[in-house]
């Protein structure tokens, strides 16, 4: 063995060491939480421990979950469709800002770009006014909340998706926008000559190109809308129609103990969708972030 | 039937401040099943032409009839004509066949039944019908421009606009599609308007040239008139590999003068320059004649003399050679004038060294005179069947 490859060898090691490490770093957090979830006592172990035979109980996520449940079905009531709005809306927003050309558009783009720099904060009287006083959807539709399966409170998730696709649009647009910007000219001009009209072109070109980027949007917009509190806590509430959100932050508060347990696993029941949602993109994410 | 006819067309873009005006008060007829190719250096309009024939650029003024109609205010789509681009622009994400059926489906009803057959058979003429399941990713350069082409034929259009189709492929494959693509064209007798930078392209495969600069068209007509009657200094210069030598010179009494020559004209070429002072001399490379004075000894022979005392010949000096196989480019140089160089090809098999004295002879019945200030031709050489055409301009 000759001393370079030595050198490398050692340098090679101390790059693994350096990511053991690192991964070490980053998962402590989540392995506490895990260890804190299953003990009985979380405070009778160092935090980091794995709790002992005896210790060790699953009651803490039968409550979680018995809590959440309803949280969690809300939530992607919510989530789904709210995503894949805006990322269509984005997409065809994208389209008719970036692929036509026609008088006006810049200014228009320019009001899109806009609505990414309005902080949440900022909407949050506006918002939950406009949906109390002048579009109460859960008065307005009182009869679609007659049919079976559908609640009043179904209105205030209906609105709450609606501000979600609203919110969202403007980050799509950008993202598919960029996209777009790479596509060929003239194979738009190609498809123009073959005959085809600009929501052909849409539809049998763009549409089926767009699938990394709609990766890429899908996971930004479904963890943005999931992990959402604010919206949630102003246009539902807490209550039967709240997001998994409003009652994860209220989860193991009493007066007597503070629930570590629980919340830890609770928190892991809510974040598992997002993660869900990750691997089942992730090879077309990759692929959209690349571009 | 499919004539083109541009009329008076101009293009202007608007630059905020000023119109730039990339074509200018164009006018040509393209005959029903011609083969024409628009030619010209980059920026000179032709691809703007082109896409205006297309339907992709509008038309500042002027009128474009397809057959009987005008076709100004015709969508693209509407027109009947199929484009082949530099870039081959196919949809990546379908395959060869899908490529090919795409502008049949959305231009015609025909059904997917009536479809397949169409795509086979145009696939096979071009030799592409073993590629119909793969997708564009999986297919080389030469492949990917025979798609591109395919998608333009099978849609059977009244005109085909080609734009550099060629410039992306490999010297050699450039030629083979060249000679196949003139056969092609004439086995289908669709009208194409074909565009290009290269003039090579431009003198091999068109039935007739349209050489443009700076959006105004130079001349319309068949290579070989272009090549031997061009009707300006432009198209002179342009049209020809190695392109042609220019002196600029005085006319003074019967003779051209310049710093480096004086070139004696005989009567009938002295009454052609006699409207104007300055000229442009022009003589193309395979036109002059290089006689060896070789060895230093040479240089005080009679005979070497005697060649240099006919008023026509000059002595110059070789600076380069670049053999080319076939032939040799030789760039000269007039003795004691560095700076006034010219180019001469020769004979393959002659070995002529830098540095050599040679002397080149140029013929009065080869030579081009170009009115000094407006460059347009005021005689061309003389060839024995085109010496009573006129250049057509």
């Amino acid at each position: 063995m000759s001393i370079h490859e030595r050198a490398s060898d050692g340098r090679q090691l101390l790059l693994y060491g350096v990511l053991v490490a690192l991964i070490g770093f980053y998962l402590l957090p989540i392995e506490i939480g895990l260890m804190t979830s299953l003990k009985m006592n979380p405070l009778s172990t160092a935090p980091f421990l794995p709790p002992g035979l005896d210790g060790f109980t699953l009651e803490k996520w039968r409550q979680a979950f018995s809590q959440l449940a309803n949280g969690l079905f809300n939530s992607l009531v919510l989530a789904i469709p709210a995503t894949i709005l805006s990322a269509l809306l984005g997409s065809t927003a994208a389209y008719g800002l970036t692929t036509l050309n026609w008088r006006g558009q810049m200014p228009i783009l320019v009001l899109f770009i806009a609505g990414i720099f309005i902080p949440y904060q900022a909407v949050l009287i506006p918002l939950s006014k406009f949906w109390a006083v002048y579009l109460p959807l859960d008065e307005l539709l009182q009869t679609v909340w007659g049919l079976p399966m559908l609640e009043p409170y179904h209105g205030d998730l209906l609105a709450l998706i609606i501000s979600h696709v609203a919110y969202g649009i403007p980050i799509t647009t950008l993202l598919f926008r960029t996209y777009y910007r790479n596509f060929s000219v003239e194979m738009i001009e190609a498809a123009r000559l073959d005959g085809a009209t600009p929501i052909r072109i849409y539809w049998r070109i763009i549409l089926p190109l767009s699938v990394p980027m709609f990766a890429v949007t899908l996971i930004y917009q479904f963890t943005q809308v999931w992990n959402d509190l604010l919206f949630a806590l102003v246009v539902v509430g807490p209550g039967e129609g709240a997001p998994v959100t409003v009652p994860l932050s209220q989860l193991g508060a009493s007066l007597s103990e503070i629930g570590f347990g629980v919340r830890m696993a609770g928190a892991f029941i809510a974040a598992l969708p997002t993660i869900v949602v990750y691997i089942m993109f992730g090879e077309q994410f990759a692929k959209g972030v690349a571009t | 039937m499919s004539t083109l006819k541009l009329d008076h067309v101009t293009k202007a873009f608007d630059d905020g401040s000023e119109d730039i005006i990339a074509v200018d008060d164009l006018s040509m007829t393209i005959d029903d099943g011609e083969f024409l190719v628009l030619v010209g250096p980059s920026g000179c309009g032709k691809s703007t032409t082109l896409r205006m024939l297309a339907g992709l650029e509008t038309i500042t003024a002027g009128e474009i009839h397809l057959g009987d109609r005008v076709i100004n205010d015709v969508k693209p789509k509407d027109r009947d004509v199929a484009m082949v681009f530099q870039s081959y622009a196919l949809y990546p994400h379908m395959t060869v066949r899908e490529n090919m059926n795409f502008g049949l489906e959305e231009s015609t009803t025909l059904s997917d039944e009536e479809i397949r057959p169409l795509v086979t058979e145009t696939a096979e003429m071009l030799g592409i019908d073993e590629l119909l399941d793969r997708t564009p990713d999986e297919l080389s350069g030469g492949q990917q421009q025979r798609v591109a082409l395919g998608r333009a034929i099978v849609r059977d259009p009244e005109v085909f606009l080609m734009d550099e189709p060629l410039s992306n492929l490999d010297a050699k494959l450039r030629s083979d599609m060249r000679t196949e693509l003139q056969q092609l064209q004439g086995e289908l007798g669709t009208t194409t308007v074909y565009v290009t930078h290269d003039q090579t392209e431009a003198m091999t495969m068109g039935d007739r040239i349209a050489i443009l600069n700076d959006g105004v068209l130079q001349q319309v007509a068949t290579p070989l008139e272009a090549y031997h009657r061009p009707a300006n200094r432009f198209v002179a210069g342009f049209i020809g590999d190695p392109s042609m030598n220019f002196f600029e010179m005085t006319v003074q009494d019967d003779r051209l003068v310049t710093e480096q020559f004086t070139y004696p004209l005989t009567r009938k070429l002295r009454d052609a320059v006699d409207d104007v002072s300055q000229v442009t001399f022009g003589v193309r490379p395979e036109s002059i004649e290089l006689t060896q004075a070789t060895a230093a000894i040479d240089h005080e022979s009679v005979e070497f003399i005697a060649e240099v005392s006919d008023e026509h010949s000059f002595e110059t000096i070789v600076d380069v050679v670049e053999p080319m196989g076939n032939e040799n480019t030789i760039h000269l140089s007039f003795s004691g004038a560095d700076d006034a160089t010219f180019v001469a090809t020769i004979d393959g098999e002659r070995e002529l060294t830098p540095g050599q004295t040679v002397v080149a002879h140029i013929p009065e019945s080869e030579i081009h005179l170009f009115d000094g200030e407006t460059g347009l031709a005021v005689h061309n050489r003389l060839r024995d069947e085109s010496e009573a055409t006129e250049s057509t301009m």
